[in-house]
């Protein structure tokens, strides 16, 4: 048979039978739905609880209602007319929090029209990531699935590139998914290559600080005087009182002391972002008491001559020094659902595995500022969590159940949306052989 | 004062006598001084290793007519006296630009215009009287002259380095050809712009020559068929070829060293290597393949190391080339390899890199062989030039002293019986001088350091000593002052004397004195002590063996014990054993003989306890782009199927050791998704520290990299710019191929016509029509999946595997059926749009439903934890051994390697990891990797591995520190 005509007769047959295999098959549904507020109490029992904070609870219970946890522990009272979670045999854990991301601000990297990750010029502290949080990213619930409950989607690549917030991963509207506004300001130290473009920006940047206290000063003071509103330096008030933090990339060593000597004079809260030569500052970190959000611990030595190993063993440096620090992982929106695997890879290089999970949870929630409300499972907080089969740093293991803000979440993401949908075209190719 | 005259006047004159054409037309007063010279009382070095004291060199009219100790000088001959010189065989370099313009870059006949072997430095070579200059000044009389541009650069002449016409200095015409890896990207041409389309357009030109003598033989004797083409370029090579004219290949390092060597033997050249300075780093290979090297001495400067970041910049593979690189000529020498010295590379330092060699190690005998006897040897003018026997061309080096340790010391060059004056003979006033008839400071010392223009000095008497504070050295006159106090005179002494031949001649004053006079003169104890001090300040650093010669680089190939058994592990076979509980592995000579539980084994077996630990295949990943040197695609083309990655192998890529400490043992190693079709892959095996030659798995499949989608029509400027126009060209790629075989057939069975060319394109894409080379398709969208598995079936062949294949879920069933393999990431997705639909589930999907389908990495650094990304298909559904699968045994079919691995089975190559966990874990990675039978990577060695490598930076960063440091001081 001529293959080309045998191709378009299967292909339209294909066509012909795929609409009644999506009335018939409820299994197919089209994307994720965002999940109700919590209108029951919700009981979680028999599980093994890790709360990060409280330590490990074997055959715990959980409670939450209207999002919030209300108890945590043995022989808690389940209130009447609670959904009761039988979760014998299984674990619970805080959802994940990914301090450094891109998601919601990019679809698809190579598509410009699908990205705000970076408004023009250099001095940009008035962007807020959050009210461009795309709600309807595919990205979200795949993160979700994967027990990644709060993003903090982030400005990049100028000096100062705007300020993040905390967003969780389910929800209809950004305004709805937001759980706390206006973090952190994203600074990304310049670039020390070139000699005079980095004294260029250096001065651009000391300008900026600079410039809010004369604008801070003089708009505080009574005087006759009129001072007009100004969107950048009024978006920087709250960094120069220490009210907000900083948080500055970093990429090699001389920017890492360059940004914790600058930072520490300007006497500002500080979280260094980065991963590459950290290990090196490790004991002036401590001592000077600075935050290390690492991204990417998975990766290779910058230099021919470091150990193999050199990325993964970062972590463990810092916790040995003392500095606390959390993990981000990679910035990629489609790999924000693995965040996990950073942790874990920082495990099986020698980082006891009860701080990789802090450091994913309740220690990402500290460095954020959003520890009162996230980050472990303690009455107050909000019931972001999730159920699994094993340990949810092993990859091999599937997270069976998450809540968001106590939702429990709907499972169907794209990727499993899509797995379904051509099982479904398998399965009739082979009912019609 | 006889020598300082005889060289200023031997200079004047006998320009017009010698270096017009004899057949040049006289014009006004002829001139017809004599030109018969004898130098006497010289040190004659004849030729290497034949030294005369006390000599004297006859030279009548251009030629030596005697040189030796008891040579009658002719009474015709005009006497200059050379006491304290030596006279040294004049240098020949065979490898300079001299006096080539630069080419017209449309002159070319061939229709890839990096191909100029037409053209003729005879033709077009101009003598330039500054760079003639410049190569006399290093001892340099003749030359060997390429142009500069292109792949096959063309011709290459033996010229001398006089002044004068053309004609009068052209000694041999176009006697050789130069060939380079490197395109030149002024000479408008794109292709190739990568190293690997270099080779592939050296093979087809050679290939191309070949037919063009075929193709015209066939035209002069058939009437009544076409006419074939006239190229003067394909003539060029095709006659040099049976001249058996030297071919030089311009290589970049020692690998490409190799590659010169391989394609030299495979269409029979005489081949000569420009050698790259890095040979001693693979010397046994280098050795073996008896080509002769014409050797730059380009020493590196020392990486610059003056801070702690600098430092952590710095590789210790250029490290160790700072300091190996000047004993490459004597490791070259000692391996009786002949070689030809070049300044190319050094340019003005050729001399004191010279020094440098000699100092490590190099002999003097061979450094002047080197410079002299074998390039003319390989010149083809041992008769003429390279020693100072009679009858040859009077062409030497005067130097005041020996040239390999004073680089500075050539006074006059002589180029075919005229002199040329390398430098004016100066005073030298450094040293150390005694006082003398000096008054008040009778027998002080004077010490006097440093460059002319740059002169220090101190002054002592009796016991105490001050520094000078002002010194100056002008036109024989030395003038300087110091605080006379210091020296028990009144106020500030100042002094002047005029230095010629070791004397001084001075005045000076005091602060409480008139003038007074003074003498010097050399004052030889202090003298010597300098020297010894020079010399010491040489540091010996004792650097182990390393291959390659960079961190982690293994001073050979690991150990194959002879038998080995690895004890009590959790045993992954992924073949019929399944995973075996505290089972065993025995491997002999590189070879699985059994997996077993409690397992006898030969006497003398090297037992591993692995206990609590887990064993699997080699983890392979068939699809990375690590490793390859000089561009990933040849992306000026859309079908370069002519490329091959084999001939670019960076077997020095630190990644290949990391690889190993990620469990990967096998990958297939690609050329980049740019064209449609793209080139021949590479099969290798991670043998760090190896030849690139020898980490090929040879009975692997041989493939071919085809691209569909976004990337092959992103190019506006060529063909294709749709999927659509993607799927016209393979097609029309395919019919040629068709069509080359069938014309093939058709001259093979009645040799009517023209004889066919070979088309080394073609040839690889009926390859792959033919089923003997498999194609491998970058592939993400599942309709141009299709396309290309319903375009195989109309052409009869089926696809080997789709590579990437993001959407391959979506037509799982189409995929099995046609029999293409999956090569899939486990979750990438949504960095474009055609990669929007890629799912966590793929993987899991298609094996499912029976397709062939393993995990690649497409990424370095992802492919040294293969093991996580089959962890994540666990996540998604598939079995754990399945989810192994995955990594060791289908990319293993998926290559036609599974022969050889991929399981843990009898017989198959004992290529294996043990891991410190339950290899899927988060947690886990390998403590050891075997290969062939040979621990490639353990945990333990590692960490002794990076000390070593610390301590080796350490120790090269300090020398160098020492020595900047030292030179700082030296200069102030």
């Amino acid at each position: 048979m001529n293959p080309l005509i045998d191709y378009r007769f299967k292909k339209s047959l294909f066509i012909m039978i795929l609409p009644v295999a999506v009335l018939t098959k409820t299994t197919i549904s089209t994307a994720q739905i965002p999940a109700p507020p919590q209108q029951h109490a919700v009981a979680i029992t028999g599980g093994t609880i890790n709360t990060i904070t409280q330590g490990v609870i074997e055959e715990g219970t959980v409670v939450f209602e209207d999002g919030l946890i209300t108890a945590v522990g043995h022989g808690v009272d389940i209130p009447p007319g609670a959904t009761v979670i039988d979760a014998a045999g299984k674990y619970i854990y805080p959802g994940f929090i990914h301090g450094h991301s891109t998601i919601g601000l990019t679809e698809i990297v190579r598509i410009a029209e699908s990205t705000d990750l970076r408004e023009t010029g250099n001095i940009n502290p008035n962007i807020r990531a959050h009210v461009a949080f795309h709600p309807a990213s595919e990205h979200l619930p795949v993160a979700a699935v994967h027990g990644v409950t709060t993003v903090v989607p982030t400005p990049r690549g100028s000096l100062i590139s705007g300020i993040t917030s905390a967003m969780v991963t389910d929800g209809w509207t950004w305004e709805e998914m937001t759980l706390r506004e206006d973090l952190g300001m994203v600074i990304e130290w310049p670039s020390m290559g070139d000699a005079d473009q980095y004294r260029k920006e250096l001065r651009a940047l000391h300008e900026a600080f600079d410039k809010v206290r004369r604008y801070e000063q003089a708009r505080s003071a009574k005087t006759p005087f009129h001072h007009p509103f100004d969107s950048r330096w009024e978006a920087m008030i709250p960094v120069i009182r220490g009210d907000m933090p900083v948080f500055i990339r970093v990429n090699n060593i001389r920017q890492i002391q360059a940004a914790m000597a600058w930072a520490t004079s300007e006497q500002l809260r500080t979280v260094l972002v980065g991963n590459r030569d950290l290990h090196l500052a490790a004991d002036q970190l401590a001592e000077k008491n600075i935050q290390v959000m690492l991204t990417g611990v998975i990766g290779g030595p910058a230099r021919q001559w470091e150990g193999y190993s050199q990325g993964y063993t970062t972590p463990a440096v810092l916790h040995n020094a003392g500095v606390t620090f959390c993990i981000a992982g990679d910035a990629g929106a489609a790999s924000a659902y693995r965040i996990h695997h950073h942790a874990a890879s920082a495990v099986a290089f020698g980082l006891p595995e009860e701080e990789a999970l802090k450091a994913i949870t309740i220690n990402a929630a500290k460095i954020l500022g959003i520890d009162d409300i996230t980050g472990s499972i303690e009455p107050g907080k909000y019931a972001n969590l999730m159920i699994t089969g094993g340990n949810p740093l092993e990859l091999m293991i599937r997270k069976e159940q998450v809540f968001i803000r106590g939702r429990q979440i709907d499972r169907q993401d794209k990727h499993k949306r899509l797995f379904e949908q051509y099982m479904e075209k398998h399965r009739q190719k082979q009912t019609a052989k | 004062m006889v020598q300082l005259r005889f060289l200023l006047l031997v200079f004047c004159f006998s320009i017009s006598l010698q270096t017009a054409a004899q057949t040049a037309r006289q014009t006004g007063l002829r001139e017809n001084t004599p030109a018969v010279f004898a130098l006497t009382n010289g040190k004659l070095v004849i030729e290497p290793g034949n030294t005369i004291v006390g000599g004297t060199i006859v030279v009548r009219d251009g030629i030596i007519e005697a040189a030796g100790r008891d040579v009658t000088i002719p009474p015709d001959a005009y006497q200059v006296d050379i006491t304290g010189r030596i006279v040294y065989p004049g240098f020949i370099d065979l490898m300079t630009h001299y006096g080539m313009p630069c080419p017209d870059k449309d002159d070319h006949h061939y229709w890839n215009p990096q191909v100029r072997s037409h053209y003729s430095s005879a033709e077009h070579f101009r003598p330039e009287r500054e760079e003639a200059a410049a190569l006399r000044s290093m001892g340099f009389v003749v030359a060997q002259v390429f142009q500069a541009h292109g792949i096959f650069r063309g011709k290459g002449s033996i010229v001398a380095l006089g002044e004068g016409d053309a004609a009068r200095q052209l000694i041999r015409p176009d006697i050789s050809h130069q060939i380079s890896f490197r395109p030149s990207d002024d000479l408008g041409s794109s292709y190739p712009s990568s190293a690997m389309g270099s080779v592939a357009l050296m093979r087809q030109t050679l290939l191309d020559a070949a037919w063009y003598i075929d193709a015209h033989e066939h035209y002069r004797k058939n009437r009544g068929i076409p006419r074939p083409e006239t190229s003067k370029a394909l003539n060029s090579i095709a006659m040099a070829r049976k001249q058996n004219l030297p071919f030089v290949f311009d290589v970049e390092n020692e690998h490409w060293f190799l590659k010169a060597s391989e394609i030299a033997n495979s269409f029979s050249l005489n081949a000569v290597v420009l050698g790259s300075g890095h040979e001693y780093r693979r010397l046994d290979a280098i050795v073996h393949t008896r080509l002769p090297v014409i050797l730059p001495l380009n020493f590196p400067d020392p990486p610059s190391v003056m801070s702690p970041e600098q430092e952590m910049d710095v590789s210790l593979g250029d490290l160790r080339h700072w300091y190996l690189a000047p004993a490459n000529p004597s490791k070259l020498s000692e391996a009786n390899i002949q070689t030809a010295y070049t300044s190319y590379g050094s340019g003005q330092r050729f001399l004191s890199n010279l020094q440098t060699a000699v100092e490590r190690g190099l002999d003097k005998n061979v450094a002047l062989a080197s410079l002299t006897t074998i390039p003319a040897k390989l010149a083809g003018i041992d008769h003429l030039y390279g020693t100072l026997e009679t009858g040859k061309s009077a062409s030497f080096i005067i130097s005041g002293a020996d040239l390999f340790n004073e680089p500075t010391a050539i006074e006059a060059v002589w180029v075919d019986g005229i002199q040329y004056r390398v430098r004016e003979v100066r005073e030298k006033v450094q040293g150390a001088w005694r006082l003398a008839s000096a008054g008040l400071l009778e027998g002080a010392t004077i010490t006097i350091e440093g460059d002319d223009n740059r002169l220090r000095g101190s002054i002592r008497h009796d016991d105490n000593a001050t520094r000078l504070t002002w010194l100056r050295f002008d036109n024989e006159r030395l003038t300087f002052g110091f605080p006379g106090d210091s020296l028990g005179l009144e106020g500030i002494c100042n002094m002047s004397a005029t230095v010629r031949h070791n004397k001084m001649l001075g005045i000076g004053t005091t602060g409480n004195t008139g003038t007074f006079s003074w003498m010097a003169s050399r004052d030889e104890g202090t003298e010597n002590a300098n020297n010894d001090r020079k010399k010491s300040s040489r540091e010996i650093l004792d650097l182990p063996v390393r291959h390659p010669g960079m961190a982690y680089g293994i001073p050979g190939k690991p150990v194959q014990p002879g038998h080995v058994v690895i004890r009590n592990a959790t045993i992954w076979t992924q073949g019929p054993g399944g995973i075996m509980n505290n089972a065993d592995l025995l491997v002999s000579a590189g070879k699985i003989v059994s997996v077993g539980h409690q397992l006898e084994v030969p006497r003398g077996t090297k037992e591993v306890d692995a206990v609590g630990r887990h064993v699997t295949p080699g983890l392979i990943d068939p699809h990375l782009h690590t490793s390859i040197a000089g561009g990933v695609n040849e992306f000026s083309d859309a079908i370069t199927s002519e490329t091959r990655i084999k001939d670019v192998i960076d077997a020095d890529n630190v990644w290949i050791y990391r690889l190993l400490a990620g469990g990967i043992t096998s990958a297939t190693l690609y050329h980049g998704s740019a064209n449609p079709i793209g080139g021949q892959n590479a099969v290798v095996k991670m043998r760090w520290g190896q030849l690139p030659a020898d980490m090929l798995i040879e009975d692997a499949a041989p493939g071919l990299k085809l691209a569909l989608g976004e990337n092959v029509k992103r190019l506006s400027s060529r063909y294709p710019n749709t999927r659509q126009g993607t799927e016209q060209l393979i097609r029309d790629a395919l019919k040629a191929a068709v069509e080359y075989r069938l014309a093939w057939q058709r001259w093979e069975d009645n040799q009517h016509g023209l004889p066919p060319r070979r088309d080394l394109q073609l040839e690889a894409i009926a390859g792959v029509i033919e089923g003997h080379r498999k194609a491998h398709v970058h592939a993400y969208r599942q309709d141009e999946m299709l396309m290309m598995m319903r375009l195989a079936e109309e052409f009869g062949f089926t696809v080997g595997s789709f590579e990437h294949t993001l959407e391959g879920y979506k037509i799982a069933d189409e995929l099995k059926e046609h029999g293409a393999a999956a090569v899939v990431w486990s979750d990438w997705s949504s960095f474009k749009v055609e990669a929007y639909d890629g799912i966590l589930y793929n993987a899991r999907l298609l094996n499912e439903v029976g397709v062939l389908t393993a995990l690649h990495s497409d990424n370095t650094q992802l492919s040294t934890r293969m093991n996580w990304e089959a962890a994540k298909t666990v996540m998604t559904g598939v079995p754990e051994s399945d989810a192994m699968n995955l990594i060791t045994l289908h990319p293993a079919k998926i290559m036609g390697i599974d022969h050889r691995v991929g399981s843990l089975e009898p017989g198959k190559d004992a290529d294996f990891v043990i891991w410190n966990g339950h290899p899927l874990s988060s947690f886990s990675i390998p403590d050891q990797t075997w290969l062939d039978g040979r621990k490639y990577f353990d945990r333990e060695a590692d960490k002794l591995l990076r000390e070593e490598v610390n301590s080796e930076r350490a120790m090269i960063i300090n020398a160098i520190i020492r020595k900047t440091h030292q030179s700082t001081v030296n200069k102030k």
